[in-house]
């Protein structure tokens, strides 16, 4: 189980979020949702190191997870941040493969099982036709997927990933989300920063709701909607329908 | 964008070799005087007794031995040093226009070098030390310089020519107020390997090979930083370290070359960009092929500049600059406001 207990998180020297208490159920899949700037991205950032947790512990299995060697963090959890503003011009192949870099020695060549895990992680992702094109031409829903890859690659339980359908169309949306709930189903457990309060009512076991740096409400799907918080905190509604193929949510 | 593939680039590593040793007996072969590639061979394996009788002259000996062998090494060193460097800061900065000289990295290691000179005159140690700790004092200015402002990828260029200049006039200064410093200036400034003895290239030899070392093994975590460091973060990089590593060797490169060839310009920057059209971008295969290509580079632009006007020689970075500048503008104004190594 990933748990953050009392977390205070620093970012660019001011104070993001403080006494943050929070656990990720093992084998679910988590949606983070909040408005811009509730601190959605810091509280996830500080898995890898790039904001600071001052104060408090992240726990993994009970174990302080920002006390391992960041390469056995790699091995464990496997954190995607938003990848805009970066895009290598190297081929999808090579990208891909980088996602062993935590399983890699000092002479950092690949074993047969490495080689294998990237494959498996191109196919799994669709991505395996695009091997040798270059990243920085890919259109940006199977670019999306092959960063999707290079998280697939380490071969974690943890997968969490930091707004990963952001700017993709919704067939390149669909596809992104579909993955992350095969590896749901696989007993994984998954966790995503997510824009877009439909997807993640539909995809979730369960939503976390952050407002104003805080955490407001944490519930299944369902608890969001008898809540209320969607309307307090979005200023939106949702109704639901069902009909027998499944339930559909509407923002009014 | 025809990128070469693993097997032909294996190809590609055997002709860049190829090259390497043609060059390489060419520029021992050719100059004021010419001397056969078997004689070349022989005055190579020849033991010490040099006046033994029959088989080549004792001057085509000291031609091969004392003169023109070190001036290759010292081409071939350079090259290599320059061209590794220029892969390791375009890949740090992120930014296609960086190379030592661009960004002052070669002047800052001139300057110390002109130090060294005046507070241990005669000492050929202190030279590529010195040239180490300027270069590495520059590169990190100008790294902080760009990493903590939203300065763009031009700008950064721009203070490094800027520094450029501040400290050429430094060195122009230093010698001028210390006329017993023993160096010809100009042909510092431009880079010259004309003087160079097995004496100057001893300590550099062993920087420049323990460098290109370090750059080929550190040369995934060089991929990775190409993510950006959130990505290579994740993937349990240590990214301030690694980073740091890669500009100390990128300085040790940059440094050791200035100390016995001055302030070549260019081979930095051109050597890097034309691998990563043949290769792409990825480390590992671009450290070795830059390295290969650019001893070639130099090799054959100090031979140009021995026989082009022969008997006038040229200081070597006369033909490099020659090259290298129309090279830089293309770069400069094929993308406008400075393009990104990645996108």
């Amino acid at each position: 189980m990933l748990k953050y207990e009392n977390v205070d998180i620093i970012a660019g020297g001011e104070k993001i979020l403080s006494d943050i208490n929070i656990e990720f159920k093992e084998g679910k899949l988590t949606t983070i949702i909040g408005p811009n700037g509730c601190g959605k991205t810091s509280l996830v950032s500080a898995l890898n190191g790039s904001v600071r947790v001052s104060k408090g512990k992240i726990l993994l299995d009970g174990e302080d997870y920002l006390s391992f060697d960041p390469k056995k963090r790699g091995r464990i959890l496997s954190f995607l941040p938003q990848v805009r503003n970066t895009i290598p011009s190297i081929s999808t192949g090579l990208l891909v493969s980088h996602g062993r870099f935590p399983y890699l020695g000092f002479a950092r060549s690949m074993s047969a099982r490495d080689k294998e895990a990237v494959e498996k992680a191109m196919e799994v992702s669709d991505v395996k036709k695009y091997e040798k094109v270059p990243v920085d031409v890919l259109s940006g829903g199977v670019r999306q997927r092959s960063f999707f890859a290079l998280s697939l690659a380490q071969e974690c339980e943890y997968m969490i990933a930091d707004e990963p359908t952001t700017f993709l169309d919704i067939q390149g949306q669909r596809k992104i989300l579909g993955l992350y709930r095969r590896l749901r189903d696989e007993g994984k457990t998954v966790v995503l920063v997510l824009h877009d309060i439909l997807s993640a009512l539909n995809i979730s076991d369960e939503i976390v709701v952050m407002n104003d740096r805080k955490i407001v409400f944490k519930g299944t799907p369902a608890d969001i909607l008898e809540s209320g918080i969607i309307e307090k905190v979005f200023g939106v509604r949702i109704k639901s329908f069902s009909d027998p193929e499944g339930v559909y949510y509407v923002i009014c | 964008m025809a990128k070469i593939n693993i097997k032909n680039k294996g190809i590609m590593i055997a002709v860049l070799f190829a090259l390497l040793f043609i060059l390489f007996i060419l520029c021992l072969s050719l100059g004021s005087v010419k001397i056969s590639p078997t004689d070349i061979f022989r005055a190579l394996i020849k033991d010490g007794k040099l006046n033994d009788a029959g088989d080549i002259p004792q001057k085509t000996i000291i031609i091969i031995r004392n003169i023109r062998l070190p001036r290759v090494i010292g081409g071939l060193l350079a090259g290599i040093g320059l061209s590794v460097a220029g892969v390791i800061l375009q890949g740090v900065m992120n930014n296609a226009l960086a190379s030592p000289n661009t960004i002052g990295v070669g002047s800052g290691a001139g300057f110390f070098v002109m130090l060294s000179l005046l507070l241990f005159p005669g000492k050929v140690w202190a030279q590529p030390v010195f040239a180490f700790f300027g270069a590495l004092i520059a590169t990190l200015s100008i790294f902080v310089l760009a990493y903590f402002s939203d300065t763009s990828r031009i700008t950064i260029i721009l203070a490094g020519i800027t520094v450029s200049s501040f400290l050429s006039a430094g060195i122009n200064l230093i010698k001028t107020l210390n006329t017993d410093i023993i160096i010809n200036i100009n042909s510092f400034l431009m880079g010259n390997l004309s003087g160079v003895t097995f004496k100057s290239i001893a300590l550099p030899s062993i920087g420049i090979t323990t460098g290109f070392i370090f750059a080929v093994l550190l040369s995934r975590p060089l991929n990775l930083l190409g993510l950006g460091d959130n990505v290579a973060a994740s993937l349990g990089m240590r990214v301030s370290l690694a980073r740091f590593l890669l500009l100390v060797i990128s300085s040790i490169l940059a440094g050791c070359v200035v100390s016995f060839g001055g302030i070549l310009s260019f081979a930095g920057l051109i050597v890097p960009h034309i691998c990563r059209k043949l290769f792409g971008n990825d480390a590992r295969f671009l450290i070795p092929c830059s390295a290969l290509l650019g001893g070639s580079f130099v090799m054959l632009c100090d031979l140009l500049s021995r026989i082009l006007f022969a008997p006038y020689e040229l200081p070597t970075g006369i033909i490099m600059s020659f090259v290298g500048g129309p090279f830089f503008m293309y770069l400069i104004l094929r993308k406008k406001g400075g393009r990104r190594l990645h996108a």
